[in-house]
């Protein structure tokens, strides 16, 4: 390695602004956060200390773990299966439609398909709730349209059925953001890896897997850690979905954070909500970030 | 499957289809896997786009209903005719214009001070290497990863300690370091697999750490640059919770909270929060259609090797 | 590369733009105060009706006759969403940024806990002064006085309510032509009428289970089986609450027998009032039980002959006084304040609320044109006089809007009896109980 010590040291002042905006603006918020956690407070007058009363009560909280079961749903819905889809859009985007129907057709479709991210959530939230109606809604329509009536549902309605419904409002959300990313990835791929491998009459998967998927793997651990870090903090779609219904079927831990700060104005149990939600993201992405560096610096050695 | 598909194509050629011709010069130039399989990929693709459109067009559809038109035949009826009132409407109660000036200003600073601040940020992690690194990527991921209801409390009692409370800058500040969060950790990932020996030939020309940057790194990788430019813009732009919070004056609200207006205690309005939709969409999409054309003309690490 | 050069380029300015902009910003906020010396003087009021609805028809007048009456003062009025200031209340009021007089939520969680708070103004005074205390009746009166604790129906004035609302069944009355159902005027007669839908494969009742329209089913029921007392022992905790006496038994079961009937669609676990609503003005639904706040939209958009009825059989109702107005207490023009509460008191802004679809608190029905009008405002006078405003299921305890919802919602899909539903419910109430 030809970096030094020294050498590293020179690159810290590029660091200042960064952290010195992060102390203002989350650094001492989220002390203060903390802070308000070992207090009841409605969020008006002076809050009172009553240490780790909140955490107590927390601990023998059934909604609150129940409400992390739910979210790893999410995490599938809005972080893997995105993922994986986004990846092979981008890759047919690029090596099938890009080169044989022009960067043009490529670009049109990948707008067509982020554009669901453009959408106001709020307004998503509520087309979709049209769109899966029991009664009346599009889907339901659709399925009796070609003769599938035993297969009509009320999708948001039944415990049984509601997360996959939200799952797959999120998919549809969710997928243009890898896709984007991934794309934007591609664009540093040497397409002379790409002929040798076709010289070589590896299949469209064959290169797919062991040059577009290697390739782009720092986006790939970017876009799963972040759209998981995301599933974790989304109570908006939960919100304008399902409320957490039907019956707290959908409940995630940061609507449930929410609803404690401010529909109950219970704002110091929804403080100590959120620490333990942030310390748990914390440890998930510590350990996501070694696990990415461990490869990277294993493919920067060879 | 791709063997027989050549085999095939005389006796189909008989039949004769309109887009036969025009396939041929592809052909030669994808050579490998049957141009048939290439148009089935193109067909996938267009159907999952117009599934993906979908929404819009029900959006579209409600915005250009009147009130009646849509209580009487539900939402997912075709519109009789043109509507343009609830469009008209919108814009001068909440008066718009003000709301998208308030909008463009805040997201388009977010969009640079967060890039700028993400590039800075990824330098010096990614290709500075400094020591300590996955400690300092996790700490400025919380911008990222806290709930942002926690934030709202501390940052109201801070703003306005500061005399930033209900400013536009007070919401800019916030989501620059927000932003910023994800932007130093997708640049710093890229740039860790970034082609030392580039690096190493610009030191040895005598460039500094600064023009390595600004020179060297910053147009190589341009793409994902552009990609958080993209990014940035649109995710403040439908931000609703802080800017809810922070801006409470009519004159520094930004589109997305005035589409809460619309929103009553009991009562909603689907038409005009269509109309408003369909208006709120229009510059974000805009913003995209201009910068995407970038997103696929970028330099690439291989053209420079 | 020449298009990135430009969108860079373009960016650049506007962000150099957004930076001179926002720091002007910070004061663009004083220009009213510094023009608040001799010549104008400027009142700030917000409120979140739209600007179609009776209210926001009414209090545009109101602003207008103020004006009129007030030369050299403007009024500088603000439309905020309801979410805005449901969240944010407490945050503005407690900054400079205040508004002199605004419309604000009643109830214990919101009004009462400013008022425990010292944010809001202590009104009694002008109350007495004004005579606002022999406009609004006694039933509605609750949800403006606070005690100290913050608890409604206490003995000082923090708001003024301006308008009032209560629930009735909303039908249609072509479906009943049509289907030869005879519309009901005893409790008995109800179900048979339900029945006969049923029967007929309609289902008689909208419903919105995702929202607020399950729990007032639910809680109606239980009214019809109670009085006044118990209503005092639910929402303002004078005494005991019990989730398993005959009133709440007789709710939760009976609704859970209407959805197994067919009165209550299954359906509607997910559906949102806004739809259910929808669905009803679409001629979907022949009744539909829910609040005078539909009364201007039914008017102006249902293309079929419709009327309404109080639930039969039942003293009780659910209802209100409406959002209240309230003066900060950072207010800076407070006299002009109560000025502008009076001007929305007298009569005329009454008679305009009433004649564009709301209830107001003091309507004298003989100036009201509209005979549909004219029968709300007589049944408020009927329900108020017997103090039969029996308020809203959730207001006791702070996010029990939300059980509610999510326990009725299994009363409709079944997945719980509704003994399991009473027990969570009385182990919510009794945990977000005022400590």
């Amino acid at each position: 390695m030809t970096t030094t010590a020294r050498d590293r040291r020179g690159y810290l002042p590029y660091l200042i602004p960064g952290l010195l905006l992060f102390v203002g603006v989350i650094a001492v918020p989220f002390a203060m956060n903390i802070g308000i956690g070992f207090t009841r407070w409605s969020g008006v007058g002076t809050p009172d200390w009553i240490g780790f009363g909140n955490y107590k009560e927390l601990v023998k909280d059934s909604e609150f773990w129940a409400s992390f079961r739910h979210n790893l749903a999410l995490v599938a819905g809005m972080s893997i299966i995105p993922a994986a889809i986004g990846l092979v859009l981008a890759a047919a985007l690029t090596d099938i439609i890009g080169r044989r129907f022009g960067p043009r057709t490529a670009s049109v479709l990948r707008a067509c398909i982020y554009l669901p991210q453009l959408l106001p959530i709020v307004v998503a939230g509520i087309v979709w709730s049209w769109i899966l109606a029991p009664d009346n809604g599009a889907a339901n329509a659709m399925l009796k349209a070609v003769g599938l009536d035993s297969l009509a549902h009320d999708w948001l309605g039944d415990p049984n059925t509601a997360m996959w419904a939200v799952m797959v409002v999120m998919v549809w959300f969710q997928i243009g953001f890898p896709l984007v990313i991934f794309m934007a990835g591609l664009q540093r791929v040497d397409p002379s890896l790409y002929e040798a491998a076709e010289i070589d009459g590896a299949s469209w998967w064959r290169r797919f897997w062991h040059i577009t998927v290697t390739q782009i793997r720092p986006e790939i651990y970017v876009v799963l850690l972040i759209c998981t870090i995301y599933s974790l903090k989304s109570f908006p779609q939960i919100y304008v979905l399902t409320k957490g219904g039907p019956g707290g079927a959908t409940n995630v831990p940061s609507y449930y954070s929410y609803q404690n700060f401010f529909e109950k104005t219970d704002v110091g149990y929804g403080a100590s909500i959120a620490t333990v939600l942030t310390l748990i993201t914390v440890v998930l992405v510590v350990g996501f970030i070694r696990a990415q560096r461990g490869q990277l610096d294993e493919e920067g050695q060879t | 499957m791709t063997l027989l598909k050549p085999r095939d194509a005389p006796t189909r050629r008989t039949r004769g289809t309109a887009a036969r011709p025009r396939r041929r010069p592809a052909r030669a130039a994808g050579r490998r896997g049957g141009m048939s399989s290439g148009y089935a990929v193109l067909a996938a693709l267009v159907v999952l786009a117009v599934v993906m459109l979908v929404p819009f067009v029900i959006v579209a559809f409600n915005a250009l209903k009147t009130p009646t038109e849509y209580s009487t035949h539900g939402p997912l009826s075709v519109p009789h005719g043109l509507y343009l009132q609830g469009v008209k409407d919108f814009w001068n109660r909440v008066d718009y214009g003000q709301k998208l000036v308030n909008s463009v200003i805040i997201s388009g600073t977010v969009a640079v001070a967060g890039t700028t601040l993400s590039v800075l940020n990824a330098y010096a992690l990614g290709i500075g290497r400094v020591r300590g690194r996955l400690w300092i990527l996790v700490l400025l991921l919380m911008a990222n990863l806290l709930p942002q209801e926690s934030l709202i409390y501390p940052l109201y009692f801070m703003f306005k300690k500061a005399g930033l409370y209900d400013t536009r800058l007070s919401v800019i500040i916030v989501f620059t370091v927000i932003q910023s969060a994800f932007g130093t950790y997708l640049l710093s990932s890229v740039l860790s697999s970034f082609p030392r020996p580039l690096l190493e030939a610009a030191r040895i020309d005598g460039a500094n750490r600064w023009q390595v940057l600004w020179r060297i790194v910053v147009p190589i990788s341009r793409p994902t640059i552009v990609v958080l430019l993209v990014f940035f813009f649109i995710w403040t732009w439908n931000e609703f919770l802080i800017p809810l919070v922070m801006l409470i004056s009519n004159d520094n609200q930004t589109v997305s909270v005035a589409l809460g207006v619309l929103h009553g205690q009991r009562l909603m309005d689907a038409t005009m929060s269509s109309a408003a939709a369909l208006l709120g969409i229009i510059p974000t999409l805009v913003f995209f259609l201009i910068f995407q054309r970038t997103l696929s003309r970028g330099i690439t690490v291989g053209a420079i090797k | 590369m020449f298009m990135a050069r430009k969108g860079a380029a373009v960016l650049a300015t506007l962000a150099a733009c957004g930076l001179t902009v926002a720091a002007c910003g910070g004061g663009g906020g004083g220009g009213n105060k510094s023009g608040g010396g001799t010549q104008t003087k400027v009142l700030k009021l917000w409120h979140y009706e739209g600007p179609d609805s009776a209210m926001g028809v009414a209090w545009n007048q109101a602003i207008k006759d103020f004006e009129a009456s007030h030369p050299g003062v403007t009024v500088k009025f603000e439309e905020k969403g309801f979410e805005q200031i449901q969240k944010t209340a407490p945050m503005v009021l407690n900054s400079k940024d205040a508004p002199d007089v605004m419309e604000y939520n009643k109830g214990n969680a919101t009004a009462g806990l400013l008022s425990k708070q010292g944010l809001l103004t202590d009104l009694t005074p002008q109350v007495t002064k004004r005579g606002w205390d022999k406009l609004v009746p006694a039933n509605v009166q609750t949800i403006a006085k606070y005690d100290a604790k913050g608890v409604m129906g206490g003995d000082k004035w923090y708001g003024v309510p301006n308008y009032a609302e209560y629930l009735q069944v909303f039908y249609n009355k072509d479906l009943f032509d049509k289907n030869k159902v005879k519309v009901p005027t005893t409790f008995d007669e109800f179900t048979a009428a339900l029945d006969a839908f049923a029967k007929k494969g309609i289902t008689p009742l909208a419903n919105a289970g995702a929202e607020y329209m399950a729990q007032q089913y639910l809680y109606q029921l239980a009214l019809s089986k109670a009085n006044p007392t118990w209503v005092d022992n639910y929402e303002r905790y004078t005494g005991k609450v019990n989730f398993h006496d005959p009133a709440w038994t007789y709710a939760a079961t009976t609704f859970a027998d209407w959805v197994k009937k067919g009165y209550i669609a299954k359906s509607s676990v997910s559906t949102k009032a806004e739809d259910a609503g929808v669905a009803f003005i679409g001629g979907k639904f022949p009744m539909m039980f829910s609040g005078s706040w539909w009364f201007g939209r039914i008017e102006k958009e249902a293309k079929f002959n419709w009327d309404t009825f109080a639930w039969p059989g039942s003293q009780l109702t659910l209802g209100s006084g409406g959002n209240i107005w309230v003066v900060p207490q950072g207010s800076k023009n407070k006299d002009l304040a109560y000025d502008f509460i009076d001007a929305t008191m007298k009569q005329n802004i009454q008679n305009a609320l009433a004649n564009n679809g709301g209830v107001p608190v003091a309507a004298n029905p003989a100036a009201v044109s509209d005979p549909k009008a004219k029968e709300l405002i007589q049944t408020y006078d009927a329900l108020v006089q017997r103090s039969g405003l029996a308020f809203y299921p959730d207001w006791p305890v702070p996010g029990f809007y939300d059980t509610l919802v999510s326990q009725t919602q299994k009363l409709i899909n079944g997945s719980a009896t509704p003994d399991k539903v009473l027990s969570d419910l009385q182990k919510a109430y009794d945990a977000g109980l005022p400590k």
